[in-house]
């Protein structure tokens, strides 16, 4: 009932510390965003992502996603960069517009891009358990009232759906007619709305209660069930990824 | 353990005292039974008695409430959370939702106490044996029942070994079967000798059944207080609202109609067993 | 109103199988009562009634009405549905407004809105709180108000889904008198409970189900008596009945005084008291 993409397995991007996977996320969407050429950007894809993905044994999952998500994305982006981008290459013909090879370059580089961005991204949420990357940020520093929100959140979610569902019987099996023109729907939300509101408010109470009698607000050090190991080689490879992060930003900035 | 002494709250806002003046002394070891109408003050003497009245929900505050050496109202939330255990009603809003696995719930509590991860797996896997949930440690705590659900609540509390466990209509949303593992898994964890347990309670035949002593709240006041047959079998019981059970009504009527054996003196039964026994002819 | 469950199956997406060809019908002004363990179906077939479920194979009838072919909402003018959790549905700023939000959605005429719902919340006991914002309301009186909002709608069927959960035992009495109360109107009530007592001292119909199936359905005191059904559901019998087996009569005592008759003639017959 967790809304997470997470595969669990035991290969090595398994085992990994969160932070590195983070990072190497970070890095790979930098450099996403600010590589020039189309070659490079494809090589981070191909020798940098899919290689990952295939020590991850989560190949076939990562491309779906990547593809699934992408694709929406790269059907507009093609014709619109085809026929609206400058350029003089014109391919052919359609009227009054012109398809030309410049604009289809820009919309295969940031085809491209966008690819390198999410298949970080996708990498690291197939491969990591939120809840472990959220406690290893604690461990560095974040406060641990937001990593209960964000991973709660994941939890909640699914539960948030299903009163609205809840709700929404309940309501269609007083007449409710949630069919029809746009102002029926309209006026329809109403009494959708206020009861998810008014009950989620009130679980609040509860689960805020219920944190507090397992001493979530205690002052102190906290221990943890799971160990995350963070070998020293990872940490160097951390500070290295972050310093080629640096480096790709001031090279595109200058 | 407990000493409640002259104690009333006023929640803020609020005209009416939802407590007024109450005095109940519960020695280490009970299981006891709080029962009364809706709005008799139940939930805010659990509140209370855990320290979530005033420290949650504030309001006026006359009196003393004391848990083991602990003076209840003066200390702060922080500092109660672990020795004295809540549960209440709704299953699924005590699941944290922090943590993915039941194992990993009911360590919760132990890991923001700072306990060493050696001894959070032990006494994690002792509170899931103790509440019957032992082979379900690997399950999302929303994949569970309801009633699987309420036992993780009391597992998550009995995890932090605390010295007092407070319920508040824990079977509420419980069908029997679930109500029955509840009631059995808190007698059995009395029975060891390491907890005191207080919980409210409308099923009066289960509070028969396995509660040691039954305190009557009616309107903010306690009315009666003794061994639960004595006290949900008297006569007083239907003014204040609460229907003794059908073994007494049945008993009662026979007694009144001169046909149970030996009827007067006796006290009069509260559940299956008592009522078959009571009147059965030899 | 006559209500038709006819060879009714049905598997939630999950894969599992909720009702297994489920027959049942129920003619107009019955009372029932559906009882079993979670996870039985009870929810799962009463949901079918209104039209929030349909059914894979087999056919639901409410009257003259196919529920494949009505939505919930045209269906919510015969069959109402009061849900185990009223915190899902209030929304309204008084309990006035809430009551009357199923009449109105169901185009009552506003004298006619004005009949029913005052009606309605008399025969809840909530005329007093007519003006107060539902919310501020305790949670048992919350649960009347939800039971108001669907009488209000003076549907032929009423379907209560659990609703002594929460409840006191005053609680409990003034829910019987409401379903004494539809009796009299001559409307069916069907009503899925844990509570076997609350079940023996209102309804006249029993229906057992287990794991999707029925197993036994008919007289309250005939079925409440079959020791053996009973325990097949994993469902305990009311208290009169189970002091009545404990006893030894072949009774099924419904109320006290039934108990009390009972007592008096079995008991006469055997050797004098000690």
């Amino acid at each position: 009932m967790t809304a997470t993409l997470y595969l669990p397995g035991a290969s090595g991007v398994h085992r990994l510390n969160p932070l590195t996977k983070l990072t190497l996320a970070l890095v790979a969407v930098v450099a996403g965003a600010t590589l020039e050429t189309l070659t490079v950007t494809v090589a981070v894809f191909v020798f940098g992502l899919v290689p990952l993905a295939v020590w991850g044994r989560i190949l076939r999952p990562f491309l779906r996603i990547c593809v699934r998500v992408v694709w929406p994305f790269a059907i507009s982006l093609f014709p619109i960069q085809g026929f609206f981008a400058q350029g003089t290459t014109v391919l052919f013909t359609l009227g009054p517009f012109s398809l030309k090879a410049e604009g289809l370059w820009i919309a295969t580089l940031l085809t491209a891009r966008l690819l390198v961005g999410l298949g970080a991204a996708t990498l690291l949420m197939l491969t990591t358990r939120p809840d472990v990357l959220m406690h290893s940020l604690v461990r560095h520093g974040l406060p641990a009232q937001v990593s209960y929100i964000v991973v709660a959140s994941l939890q909640i979610i699914p539960g948030f759906q299903a009163r609205a569902q809840a709700i929404l019987d309940a309501q269609r099996s007083r007449g409710l007619e949630t069919e029809g023109n746009l102002l029926r729907r309209l006026r329809a939300l109403v009494p959708l709305v206020s009861p998810l509101i008014l009950g989620s408010l009130m679980d609040l109470e509860e689960r805020a209660i219920a944190l507090e009698a397992r001493a979530f607000t205690r002052r102190g050090p906290k221990t943890s069930l799971t160990e995350i190991r963070d070998p020293a080689w990872e940490r160097a490879l951390r500070w290295l990824l972050l310093l080629i992060m640096a480096g790709l930003i001031v090279v595109r900035l200058t | 353990m407990i000493e409640v002494h002259g104690f009333s709250f006023t929640y803020a806002g609020t005209a009416t005292p939802a407590l007024r003046d109450v005095d109940l002394k519960v020695p280490k070891g009970q299981l006891c039974a709080i029962v009364g109408p809706n709005g008799a003050g139940k939930s805010t003497l659990c509140y209370a008695l855990a320290g979530f009245v005033p420290h949650f929900f504030r309001g006026e505050l006359k009196g003393q409430v004391r848990v083991g050496d602990r003076n209840v109202p003066d200390t702060p939330l922080p500092e109660l959370s672990g020795e004295i255990g809540l549960v209440f009603q709704n299953p699924f809003n005590q699941i944290t939702g922090a943590r993915f696995t039941v194992l990993e719930e009911v360590a919760f509590g132990l890991e923001n106490l700072g306990v060493p991860r050696a001894e959070i797996l032990d006494r994690a896997n002792e509170a899931l044996r103790l509440t019957g949930l032992g082979s379900l440690g690997d399950r999302s705590p929303y994949a569970l029942s309801g009633g699987q659900q309420q036992r993780l609540a009391i597992a998550s509390m009995l995890a932090m070994r605390p010295r007092l466990l407070v319920l508040d209509e824990p079977t509420s949303q419980l069908d029997p079967a679930g109500t029955e593992a509840l009631f059995t898994h808190l007698s059995d964890l009395v029975s060891s000798g390491s907890m005191t347990v207080v919980l409210t309670e409308h099923k009066l035949e289960w509070v028969a059944t396995f509660a040691h002593r039954a305190v009557v709240l009616a309107a903010g006041q306690i009315v009666a207080d003794g061994e639960p047959r004595e006290v949900l079998a008297s006569p007083a019981m239907e003014a204040l609202g609460i229907r003794p059970t059908y073994y007494t009504q049945a008993a009662r009527a026979a007694v009144a109609s001169g046909l149970a054996p030996d009827g007067r003196g006796r006290p009069l039964p509260v559940t299956l067993e008592q009522a078959a026994e009571f009147l059965r002819w030899r | 109103m006559e209500i038709k469950v006819e060879a009714v199956t049905f598997h939630y997406p999950s894969g599992v199988l909720a009702l297994n060809e489920v027959n049942v019908t129920v003619g107009a002004g019955e009372t029932v009562a559906v009882v079993g363990e979670n996870g039985a179906g009870k929810t799962t077939l009463a949901r079918h009634l209104n039209g929030l479920l349909r059914p894979q194979s087999g056919e639901v009838w409410i009257g003259d009405w196919n529920t494949r072919q009505k939505s919930v909402a045209s269906l919510s003018r015969r069959v109402a549905y009061v849900f185990q959790n009223p915190d899902d549905q209030l929304f309204a700023r008084t309990v006035w407004d809430e009551v009357a939000f199923g009449p109105r959605n169901l185009g009552g005429t506003p004298q006619q809105v004005e009949t029913d719902v005052r009606a309605a919340l008399e025969r809840c006991g909530l005329q007093d709180a007519v003006g107060r914002h539902p919310y501020d309301l305790p949670a048992a009186e919350r649960k009347f108000v939800a039971i108001a909002a669907a009488l209000a709608m003076r549907t032929p069927v009423v379907i209560l889904d659990e609703p002594t959960t929460g409840l006191d035992a005053g609680g409990v009495e003034r829910l019987g008198a409401l379903v004494e109360g539809l009796k009299q109107e001559g409307r069916t009530a069907l009503t899925i409970t844990h509570d076997l007592d609350f079940c023996a001292a209102h309804f006249e119909r029993v229906v057992v189900m287990s794991e999707g199936r029925i197993l036994g359905d008919g007289p309250a005191r005939q079925v409440l008596r079959e020791a053996a059904l009973l325990q097949q559901a994993h469902v305990r019998p009311p208290q009169l009945i189970a002091l009545a087996m404990a006893l030894g009569f072949p009774t099924s005592p419904m109320t006290v005084p039934e108990f009390l008759a009972d007592y008096r003639r079995y008991t006469s017959q055997r050797s004098s008291p000690q």
